[in-house]
């Protein structure tokens, strides 16, 4: 009798190891990505130039690129989901993407939802493009003034709480560069790297960019959370380094024309091959 | 003198003509929409395009408006404005499924179904439809287990079924009426051949109610699908949501805000119009004449 129940609480504990560890990786994701011979990743549709759509509705962009290169280098098929700031993070929960570029700051309330896995492959920080006519130089500047901004960007509550401007908030860009056009703000508040884009167009000559930005929030690519620390999570952080070290993401951001960030810069070289000269 | 000015401050009210004009009933939009000449909306987008190219003639850097319109069109129409047309369609089959239902439920002599019916009726028909889709938006599960199979279930199903709420409340409303109108004589008629309730509304009630249904019916889509835009709220990929994007891919230049938006506007006058005439043609056909 004592043996029997020696012998079931062993096998007992066994299980449960066995289960624990089974819990930990299934590498379910993983597993069916191979399976189905396609990985399904999530990229913006909306942010132009990371993610955007092509005139023939096809999902472009640098994001798009990096997926890309994700899926050749498992020898699967690509298949490109739009997703928005508001339901990325679900549809990656929910299982109806594998994997999610879409320029999402890596923040630790996020880290909890999804598997963010480093080196950070993107950083941004936060500046504002405003008439040059107002010489704007400092950030207190926008005290008790109304800003344009973006829906959903985290920022637009610090720039509020912490220098007291009124932000406007609209749903696309092209709105709220309208409305600072209109003089219905003073200013527009964004990524700097995309208000450098737009001042390099051309199209506003009257802009300047004049503070230094704030806030830089490096971005995190993410699979999902039971994997961060299994196959996929693993995959993808070699991916990552890989990049950095290879130079690929400095040589994107030309691509797409994105102004050369200084953080893409020191990671290529924290990377840098100490034996290769 | 004086009894000029007292008879000024005495002004009398006179009678409001509430026959033409003035009156509003669920057909008004029909009937404003299908009065309008056809090349209203045309004229609207042509000034919508050429607007800002005056406004911004001293700064003009080059600016296509048109030119960008040209070659987003195709994917716009077919993967945007397409999927509105779609889910109008599904709605509506939802809608007149379910207000058949909860219409006859109305005027059923059972009165806690009727009492429920007319119920759901009021609540949906007397709810701003955004709302009524943030419900259903945050009460459906995200994904949905059948037989230990899991499916995505994806917004736009979502918002199918939020859109089709009003809907099925709306067109409730417009069975009770239909039926209503048929003259007591028809009931007492068929009662006379000894038929039963059921018997009477099948057979003698409901074929004369369907001819009058349709025009109010089609006013109803119309209205449905010029609502479809609601969902872009929701994250659906409609053709509001993707003239966002096409403008962010156009670098997200204010210029083409008038001229995109203006594009839909015609697509959706391009669909209605014709609904709206025919509904008119309809409803003075079928009139009821007195």
């Amino acid at each position: 009798m004592k043996k029997t129940t020696a012998a079931l609480t062993i096998a007992s504990l066994l299980g449960s190891t066995v289960a624990a560890v089974a819990e930990q990786c299934t590498n379910e994701t993983w597993n069916k990505i191979q399976e189905r011979g396609t990985i399904v990743v999530g990229v913006k549709a909306d942010t132009k130039p990371w993610g955007f759509r092509g005139e023939n509705g096809d999902l472009i962009g640098m994001e798009a690129d990096m997926a890309k290169e994700v899926a050749d280098t498992l020898g699967v098929e690509l298949e490109l989901v739009g997703v928005q700031s508001s339901n990325r993070m679900q549809f990656l929960e929910g299982g109806r993407i594998d994997l999610m570029i879409a320029t999402m700051s890596d923040r630790t309330d996020r880290r909890e939802i999804v598997g963010v896995v480093g080196p950070n492959y993107y950083s941004s920080g936060t500046n504002i493009m405003a008439p040059k006519a107002l010489g704007i130089d400092e950030w207190s500047d926008l005290e008790g003034k109304p800003v344009c901004g973006k829906q959903g960007a985290f920022y637009n509550q610090i720039i509020e709480d912490r220098y007291g401007a009124q932000i406007v908030a609209f749903t696309g860009n092209a709105e709220a560069k309208q409305a600072l056009r209109d003089r219905k703000c003073i200013a527009w508040v964004y990524d700097d790297s995309v208000i450098a884009a737009d001042l390099a167009s051309g199209n506003f000559d009257d802009f300047e960019m004049p503070l230094t930005s704030e806030d830089d929030n490096p971005w995190g690519l993410a699979v999902p959370i039971a994997e961060r620390n299994c196959v996929f999570g693993r995959f993808m952080s070699g991916m990552q380094y890989n990049w950095h070290q290879s130079g690929d993401l400095i040589a994107l951001e030309e691509k797409w024309g994105i102004q050369a960030t200084a953080y893409l810069q020191r990671e290529n070289e924290r990377f840098k091959d100490w034996l290769a000269e | 003198m004086t009894t000029h000015s007292n008879q000024n401050r005495f002004a009398v009210l006179k009678p409001i003509d509430t026959t033409r004009r003035m009156s509003y009933d669920p057909m008004t939009l029909s009937r404003s929409l299908g009065s309008l000449p056809v090349w209203t909306p045309f004229a609207a987008l042509a000034v919508a395009a050429i607007w800002p190219q005056i406004v911004y003639a001293q700064t003009a850097t080059g600016v296509d408006p048109i030119g960008a319109l040209w070659r987003w069109a195709p994917f716009l129409i077919t993967k945007g404005f397409l999927f509105n047309i779609l889910i109008s369609f599904l709605c509506l089959l939802l809608g007149t499924l379910g207000g058949l239902a909860i219409g006859l439920g109305q005027i059923s002599h059972v009165k806690p179904l009727r009492w429920l019916c007319w119920g759901i009726t009021q609540l949906f028909r007397n709810s701003p439809w955004l709302v009524l889709l943030f419900i259903v938006m945050l009460a459906l599960p995200f994904e949905l287990t059948i037989f230990g199979n899991t499916f995505f279930f994806p917004a736009w199903i979502k918002a199918v079924i939020g859109l089709s709420l009003p809907i099925i409340a709306n067109i409730s409303e417009i069975v009770r009426g239909a039926v209503a109108s048929v003259p007591t004589t028809q009931w007492e008629a068929a009662e006379s051949l000894a038929m039963t309730r059921r018997q009477a509304m099948w057979r003698i009630i409901l074929p004369q109610c369907f001819k009058r249904m349709i025009p109010p019916w089609m006013n109803w889509y119309a209205i449905l699908t010029m609502a479809t835009p609601l969902v872009s709220i929701l994250g659906v990929e409609e053709v509001v949501n993707l003239t966002r994007q096409a403008i962010e891919a156009e670098d997200n230049l204010p210029e083409l805000l008038a001229p995109f938006y203006g594009f839909v506007l015609i697509l959706f006058f391009i669909y209605c119009y014709p609904i709206a005439r025919l509904t008119l043609r309809l409803e003075r056909r079928f009139a009821v004449k007195l």
